[in-house]
């Protein structure tokens, strides 16, 4: 064959084979094994009421609800509150990570199956509740941070491959996008709503409850003033579009989940959301780069303070981010990035806390000010 | 299978627009709307008789708990937006209609709603449910 005859592939066909290559590519299951564990308290919360009527001996159709259809199968009382009883526990089980597969499929079924039961269980909490447990029912994320792995571990059987195909979590991260940019998008064309009348009529309305918090007069004033809301409410709809979109790329990643995580904790203080502010926040893990121990942090094992810190990084580092390493006496800590950037003393303490979920959001302003410190290369 | 569900969920983000539910749609506390209601049983013999009063071992706050809709005569916030709100007390008139089986008067229930469309006037429009068959 000529080399004439050969056509070149499209552009478009190009596209195709890269967006296959990136679904496809194996990558570290880390941040959805860590999801799912903290998905378990988040459904059994989501399960509570259901479960507290059913004790009281009350379910769904005891009173007002609305099939989606006339086909969908409603199950005797007795079965349907042991479904109810049957995925909590399998929530724990998906927690711990015991039958972990199995425990997160029967989970995600069963909360599945009682949301479509009516219009009047359906809420935007739930919903996404569902993707994520759909998600991580159909990724292999019980490999590591699971009993599954420590009864391996125990029998003397290798461990499995900790990394799989990424499309689990390229979805969930466009499904977490797709949360916060719907919200922002129907809010922007909505001029009510971005012009400050939706906002402000709420809170004039709960002006009572808001005089009940220990607030300042001139606070309380200031937020029920009209005018105050026509920015607030153009503030709040770009914050949402800022995390949908800041999240994709890595230079504003960081300020994205920061932004996201306290706009939650302000919603989670002044609105009922159900589930969603726990649900949400935990959902962040998935925008964690998936590779592990891919920076280093060495620390002085002679010196009391640094021991007990590299021992706290070893507990806290959940996404499995460092490599702790025994650092010559007398040496300040040091942390070395994944591009192989050098930072130390407070500057690598901040580094390792700043990539810690649970002291991430407020280490990552002292990262700012670290930033200045780094060298490149190995010192 | 990834294109389907983006698919499908941008679909739903888009249906939310239209749509009174707006399941997968994510809109967020999406209006300050309010709205408030005068739901009576309308009898055979033409009586309007409000929910408030039970009627043949019925109380309207045990049938309808959820949603918003316990005690409509009071003005509250639509938490999902009008439209959702509206179509809950549509669907509780019908279910209530349908499965209240000891009472042999009502012949359908109405409800003279008020609403407020966040700053907009008042809108009065009334709601009724399908129309018993049972009832004398």
């Amino acid at each position: 064959m000529s080399t004439a005859t050969v056509s070149a592939p499209s552009r478009g066909r190009v596209l195709v084979a890269r967006f296959d290559d990136l679904l496809g590519r194996a990558v570290s299951m880390r941040a959805l094994a860590l999801l799912r564990v903290l998905a378990g308290p988040v459904v059994l919360l989501h399960l509570q009421p259901f479960l507290s009527d059913a004790r009281d001996g009350r379910i769904y159709r005891d009173a007002f609800y609305e099939p989606y259809a006339a086909w969908y199968p409603e199950l005797p009382r007795a079965v349907y509150v042991g479904l109810l009883a049957l995925a909590a526990v399998a929530a724990m089980a998906m927690s711990l990570g015991l039958l972990t597969r199995i425990a997160t499929a029967t989970t995600f079924a069963i909360v599945a199956y009682n949301l479509f039961l009516s219009t009047t269980h359906f809420h935007n909490n739930r919903a996404y509740l569902i993707i994520v447990l759909g998600l991580l029912a159909a990724a292999p994320c019980g490999r590591e941070l699971s009993l599954d792995a420590w009864m391996r571990r125990r029998r003397g059987r290798p461990p499995l491959d900790r990394s799989a195909p990424a499309w689990p979590l390229w979805l969930l991260r466009f499904e977490c996008a797709a949360v916060y940019g719907a919200s922002g998008l129907s809010k922007l064309v909505d001029p009510d709503w971005f012009g400050g009348t939706v906002t402000w009529q709420r809170v004039v309305r709960a002006k009572q409850d808001l005089e009940a918090w220990p607030l300042p007069d001139w606070a309380v004033s200031l937020l029920t003033e009209r005018s105050f809301h026509t920015g607030a409410a153009k503030l709040i709809v770009l914050t949402e579009l800022f995390i949908a979109t800041g999240l994709w790329w890595r230079r504003t990643r960081y300020a994205a989940v920061w932004v996201a995580v306290a706009f939650h904790v302000a919603i989670e203080f002044s609105a009922a959301v159900q589930v969603f502010s726990y649900l949400a926040i935990a959902v962040l893990v998935v925008w964690a780069v998936p590779s592990t121990r891919d920076r280093v942090l060495r620390i002085d094992l002679t010196d009391g303070r640094q021991r007990r810190f590299g021992a706290a990084v070893r507990r806290l580092d959940w996404l499995a981010r460092f490599r702790v390493e025994p650092a010559p006496p007398d040496s300040r800590p040091e942390g070395v990035d994944r591009d192989g950037s050098t930072l130390r003393g407070t500057a690598a303490v901040a580094l390792a806390l700043s990539r810690l979920p649970l002291t991430a959001w407020f280490a990552l302003p002292a990262l700012l000010v670290a930033r200045d410190k780094r060298t490149l290369g190995p010192p | 299978m990834v294109a389907a569900v983006v698919v499908l969920q941008l679909g739903f983000v888009a249906r939310a627009y239209w749509s009174d539910h707006k399941e997968f749609g994510f809109q967020m506390f999406p209006e300050s709307s309010t709205w408030r209601a005068d739901v009576v049983r309308v009898t055979a013999d033409g009586r309007r008789i409000p929910i408030e009063y039970p009627w043949s071992g019925y109380r309207w706050d045990e049938l309808v708990q959820n949603r918003g809709l316990r005690y409509p005569a009071v003005r509250h916030h639509a938490d999902a937006g009008l439209a959702n709100q509206l179509a809950f007390l549509d669907a509780a008139l019908d279910w209530v209609a349908d499965n209240t089986p000891r009472d042999a008067e009502t012949r359908y229930l109405e409800a003279r709603v008020t609403s407020w469309h966040n700053a907009d006037p008042p809108r009065v429009r009334v709601l009724r449910s399908g129309v018993r068959e049972a009832a004398g």
